[in-house]
């Protein structure tokens, strides 16, 4: 074993709170308190590993430091692929960074040390989520996810793949968190915390699986860290700080039902971290011994608060290394390079050490396939979460499955390019300097730039644009070094004084002031003179007080144009409107006054029906107006009202035509509201009859006498909907001569509201939907006589569900419908939702289910088929990307009905006329799009074919 | 975390006469679009003794900023000499840039200034009443004194400082024993004395 300790690698003196080695090797990063801020730094691990790289100047040693967190960074790791780096530290922010191949050298400016950045590591994601001091972070097996533990005593699980969506937030713990560790096969992840506790959770449901606190029940919270490990054959987590009989141990927890029976003991204080090593070794072979079948064995090392390092290997009882007075300060952080044979540590006096092992003193290392067995071994075939790169290594267990799986690739493939890793996401500066050299730019640069002046006099600059931020090339810039200004006077002679120091640091009175000032209208000129008063010169004080003045007026400016722009929009909506009932006509007829042609006849109405009653409006009468009815042949209605009188009673006539061919009839009272389907025409008169005929103008029912004024008729296909102006509804099949609904009040919905009607239309299923003004939309539903609401625009589980992902190409025309048409505004809007990041993974999920689930029986009860169809196709995506098991085996077993037909079996084979079973049959491929759920598929699938077979 | 970080600063036309502007190359970089501009101001500091003599030289808005890297000079005139006291006019002082957004000050950057007279005669025997013609500014470019300032960057003004000027709930407080030497030395820590409330 060698040891070194790189006096280079320091944070000039700072404590230095972690420190990983990256998975290629090559470098390195540590994390700690900076001059006035948390600092993270890159290190070149070449000048570490050999002696003449460490002596070559060429060879850089810092690659990168990254001074933006604002407090001290408590926890560094690199993600498993080395793509990022995440860090968290005590300014509660989780940082993911992410090399940027674009610039030369640049360096921290204003930073004490000046040498340039060799890397550009850039912050391409911040975590906010914990209102405490983060202290450690860890990336789960194939960067699933990353956690972040606080002292705010949870645990934030982040979706890697979707930064930065928080998949859990894991409570439970009632002290500070202070370590975090995966378990190599990815089913837990477990926490050390400060109240005497070590959590193990499960990654399935992100529930605890277990609590232990025995060993921990005497242990005070005297360490920054506890940072546990899990060995890599995931057989053993060791804890850090615990106790036994009153000594310093580390706690060997067994994952086989999570025994505490043996610890690493001998070190004097509390130990804060544990690692294990990355590889499993197995007995070196000696030259000429008989090769001896041996167990394979970890390798784990342990740092101390005592300042030590003890390096155990799981095959003996006693350490293999330990080391004393490593570091004046407790260690606080300890890596194993990717290889196993080397280990960098970190302590809090500032300074790293570097172990390097050989081959004969830890063993050989296994090598991955020999790891993968050991796995395989231990946890079987199925590992317990299929994610992303594991489940390409699940086995497919039918043919079937095989052939979904392949159509899926093959369909896949074209847009392959575009598959949304998180690199094709960050960030990347690109050059927008075209051909010109930085150097030209900067020469004319002040001749150059684009300065205006504002209304109030101010200048203003337009900065020029040197590198944008897109995900484009990596066409280098040159480099911004810093200039060096040489100076003619000897630095000596500028004597530092303290009076000046403390203005680099202090914020002036003066620099705020200019621009907050102004808001305070009502300032005293004594508060004025105050404020201003560092700023001695008269065109400052000006300068402030114009300020205040035109910044009012721009205020009360914009607040003006806010109106009128509030204004214009409702004015655009009212015009809007006709549009939107246009679209609505190949399902049911407007409202009879958007297509009033004429309104010069406004007789009152002669009907004395009370005023109290009159719930709903009526249309008032007019001279003549004409509506088109029905799409399949432009069909006219025509109304003319009051065409003759004869013996005293006024005659009206209503003429109908479609392509040429046309009827007319004549009706003794003046209608109000005439409206047709391709089959029927129906006319709402003044004296409160309906009159319904057929297509060719013959009567089908005598008059109906109404028992209010009518406000609202419709007709699809043979039904006939009316809606009273006593707000009361009746729905007709004028065929079957039969009332589906009949005289049904409003009363339930329009009661306790302000709302009046806004829109009804007939579905061609004969479904009478309501809108209200409230922006609700009800249908009611005669088998089960109730107003059933379908829609809801404040609904705000709407406006959160993000099911886009479960909606493919195909399915947009299946929307089409009743259900769509009362909402489908709603539906673009709650698109939008995905944008609120705000809204927690599991929130959002349950929030779309929910939505998921009310659209489908919204469709149902609409009697709308293809609606039906798309939402359950939608439903069924949603769960299986989801992974709702038990509800997608409950729409299966549905779907699928019983086997073996038995007479007591109330189960329909049809939903609004579609087969159940081809319902199952177009839904078992979104199924089997997931590997997961291979064995439901596979369960349906056979059940399916052998019903076809009978 | 800021949104901008100024990546460097060039110092133009130094040394120079006393009377000549002062020129800054500012670059910086933005992480993100900035929907308000950035206001730069050039403050010549008058006398060590007293902020009084603080001359805000100028300020400019600097917009509009979208993402990216950027940089424009910024010009501003030699202060006023009227308002110098005499006896600080010769020496040593400083001149501060800082950058506010939306009122609030996140980066101050300082340089030294020794102001001095070329002429050796002049610089054996000053007048006692300043010559400015005769004096000669020179920054001390290669060393500035960059302090950061946490800032709220978001317009939603109550939410950022729950989330991350406020401590932690008081059950979630550190004992002070498991915090050893993590607190940056004092008088130098603005980034904690969160003045921007």
């Amino acid at each position: 074993m060698k040891l070194l300790k790189p006096s280079w690698v320091n944070h000039n003196g700072k404590p230095i709170f972690s420190v990983d080695i990256h998975p290629d090797g090559t470098k390195f990063a540590t994390g700690g308190q900076g001059e006035d801020s948390g600092k993270v730094v890159i290190w070149n691990m070449a000048p570490v590993l050999r002696e003449e790289d460490e002596k070559n100047e060429n060879i850089p040693k810092l690659l990168c430091q990254m001074d933006n967190h604002l407090a001290c960074v408590n926890c560094v790791r690199w993600s498993n692929n080395g793509l990022y780096l995440a860090s968290g530290g005590d300014d509660k922010l989780v940082m993911v960074w992410k090399r940027a191949a674009f610039i030369g050298p640049s360096t921290v400016f204003g930073s004490s040390s000046k040498l340039a950045n060799v890397e550009q590591w850039r912050c391409v994601m911040i975590l906010r989520n914990h209102t405490g001091d983060v202290m450690d972070v860890a990336w789960s097996p194939h960067d699933v996810w990353l956690a972040s533990c606080s002292v705010d005593n949870t645990i934030a699980i982040w979706n890697a793949r979707k930064f930065p969506e928080i998949v859990m937030t894991l409570k439970g713990h009632t002290g500070l968190v202070k370590g975090l560790t995966w378990d190599p096969v990815g089913k837990y992840i477990a926490s050390q915390a400060d109240d005497h506790s070590l959590k193990v959770w499960r990654t399935m449901d992100w529930q605890l699986e277990t609590n232990i606190t025995k060993p921990f029940s005497e242990c005070g919270g005297t360490t920054h860290v506890l940072r546990l490990s899990w060995s890599p054959d995931g057989q053993y987590l060791v804890s850090a700080h615990a106790m036994n009989n009153s000594g310093p141990t580390a706690q060997i927890i067994e994952r086989d039902g999570w025994k505490t029976n043996m610890d690493f003991v001998g070190h004097r204080k509390a130990v804060t971290v544990v690692k294990f090593n990355p590889k499993i070794f197995k007995k070196k072979q000696k030259n000429g011994s008989t090769p001896k079948p041996s167990c394979p064995y970890c390798c784990c090392a342990v740092g101390s608060k005592d300042r030590s390092l003890s390096v155990w290997l799981t095959s003996l009882k006693r350490p293999l290394v330990v080391i004393h007075d490593l570091f004046d300060k407790s260690i606080m952080d300890i890596t194993w390079t990717l290889n196993g044979l080397g280990l960098l540590v970190c302590s809090m006096d500032g300074t790293v050490a570097f172990l390097d092992f050989s081959q004969d003193e830890l063993g050989d290392p296994l090598n991955e396939e020999e790891k993968n067995a050991i796995h395989q071994n231990i946890y079987g075939k199925s590992l317990a979460i299929m994610m992303g790169s594991q489940l390409s290594s699940t086995i497919i267990e039918n043919p079937e499955m095989l052939k979904y799986q392949q159509e899926r690739q093959g369909n896949q493939n074209p847009n392959g390019a575009q598959a949304s890793g998180p690199e094709n996401q960050t960030p990347k500066l690109t050059n927008v300097l075209n051909g010109e050299s930085l150097e030209d730019i900067r020469k004319n640069l002040l001749k150059k730039q684009v300065e205006t002046r504002t209304a109030d006099g101010r200048r203003r600059i337009t900065p020029l644009c040197i590198a944008q931020l897109d995900t484009g090339g990596t066409a280098a810039v040159n480099s911004i070094g810093m200039k060096s200004n040489l100076l003619l006077t000897s630095a000596s002679k500028i004597e530092p004084m303290k009076a000046l120091d403390s203005r680099f640091t202090e914020r002036s009175k003066a620099t705020p002031g200019v621009t907050s000032v102004p808001l305070t209208i009502g300032i005293t000129p004594l508060d004025r003179v105050k404020d201003s008063s560092s700023v001695k010169e008269p065109k400052g004080k000006d300068e402030t007080s114009s300020d205040s003045e035109d910044k009012i007026v721009v205020k009360s400016m914009t607040k003006r144009k806010g109106e009128m722009e509030g204004a214009e929009v409702v004015e655009k909506r009212k015009k809007g409107r006709p549009r939107k009932d246009a679209k609505m006509m190949p399902i049911s007829q407007p409202f009879p006054q958007v297509t009033f042609l004429l309104s010069t006849d406004k007789e009152p109405s002669r009907l004395t029906t009370p005023v109290a009653l009159l719930k709903l409006p009526t249309p008032s009468i007019q001279k003549s107006f004409s509506t088109q009815v029905s799409t399949d042949g432009v069909t006219y209605l025509e109304v003319e009202n009051e065409v003759s009188v004869v013996s005293g009673s006024r005659l009206s006539q209503l003429k109908w035509s479609r392509e040429g061919r046309e009827w007319d009839t004549l009706l003794p009272s003046r209608i109000i509201i005439a409206t047709g389907s391709s089959d029927v025409v129906a006319v709402a008169c003044e004296d409160r009859t309906l009159s319904v005929f057929t297509a060719c103008g013959r009567r089908l029912i005598p008059s109906i006498m109404l028992p209010a004024p009518m406000s609202a008729l419709h007709c699809s296909g043979h039904f006939v909907m009316a809606l009273t102006a006593s707000a009361t509804l009746s729905v007709w099949d004028v065929q079957k001569q039969t009332a589906l609904v009949k005289n049904e009040s409003l009363n339930p919905i329009l009661s306790g509201t302000e709302a009046t009607v806004s829109q009804s239309f007939l579905t061609r299923q004969g479904v009478a939907v309501v809108s209200l003004s409230n922006g609700k939309t009800y249908c009611f539903n005669s088998s089960l006589e109730t107003w059933n609401l379908i829609a809801d625009k404040q609904d705000s589980l709407v406006q959160c569900t993000d099911f886009r992902s479960c909606v493919s190409s195909q399915d947009a025309l299946g929307s089409m419908g009743p259900l769509a048409l009362t909402q489908g505004r709603n539906l673009s809007a709650g698109r939008l939702a995905s944008r609120l990041s705000s809204t927690p993974h599991h929130l959002q999920q349950g929030m779309t289910l929910a939505f998921l689930e009310k659209q489908l029986a919204s469709a149902l009860i609409l009697l709308s088929a293809s609606e039906y169809r798309h939402w359950l196709l939608i439903y069924a995506r949603f769960l299986v990307n989801e992974g709702y098991e038990l509800r997608l085996r409950e729409l299966c077993q549905d779907l699928l009905g019983p086997v073996h037909k038995s007479s007591s079996s109330s189960w329909e084979t049809t939903v609004l006329g579609l087969r159940k079973r081809d319902l199952l049959t177009e839904v078992l491929p979104v199924i089997g799009q997931n590997l997961r759920f291979q064995r439901l598929f596979t369960e349906y699938q056979d059940q399916l074919e052998l019903l076809r077979l009978k | 975390m800021a949104k901008v970080q100024v990546l460097n600063v060039a110092v133009l036309d130094n040394p120079s006469p006393f009377g000549n502007p002062f020129q800054f190359e500012i670059t910086f970089e933005c992480m993100e679009d900035l929907p308000e501009d950035l206001e730069w101001k050039i403050i010549y500091v008058g006398s060590a003794e007293s902020e009084e003599y603080d001359q805000v030289l100028d300020s400019v808005l600097v917009g509009p900023v979208p993402a990216g890297r950027h940089m424009f000079v910024f010009q501003a005139d030699a202060p006023n000499t009227g308002l110098i006291p005499e006896s600080d006019a010769v020496g040593v002082t400083v001149v501060l840039i800082t950058c506010t957004y939306r009122g609030q000050e996140f980066i101050r950057i300082g340089y030294y200034v020794n102001n001095e007279y070329t002429d050796p005669e002049l610089r054996e025997n000053p007048p006692v009443k300043p010559n400015y013609t005769q004096l000669q500014r020179n920054i001390l470019a290669s060393n500035p004194r960059v302090t950061r300032f946490h800032i709220n960057w978001e317009a939603t003004l109550d939410k950022m400082e729950d989330s991350e000027n406020v401590d932690p709930a008081p059950n979630t407080m550190l004992p002070p024993t498991s915090m050893p030497s993590k607190a940056p030395p004092l008088g130098l820590m603005p980034d904690n004395s969160m003045d921007c409330l």
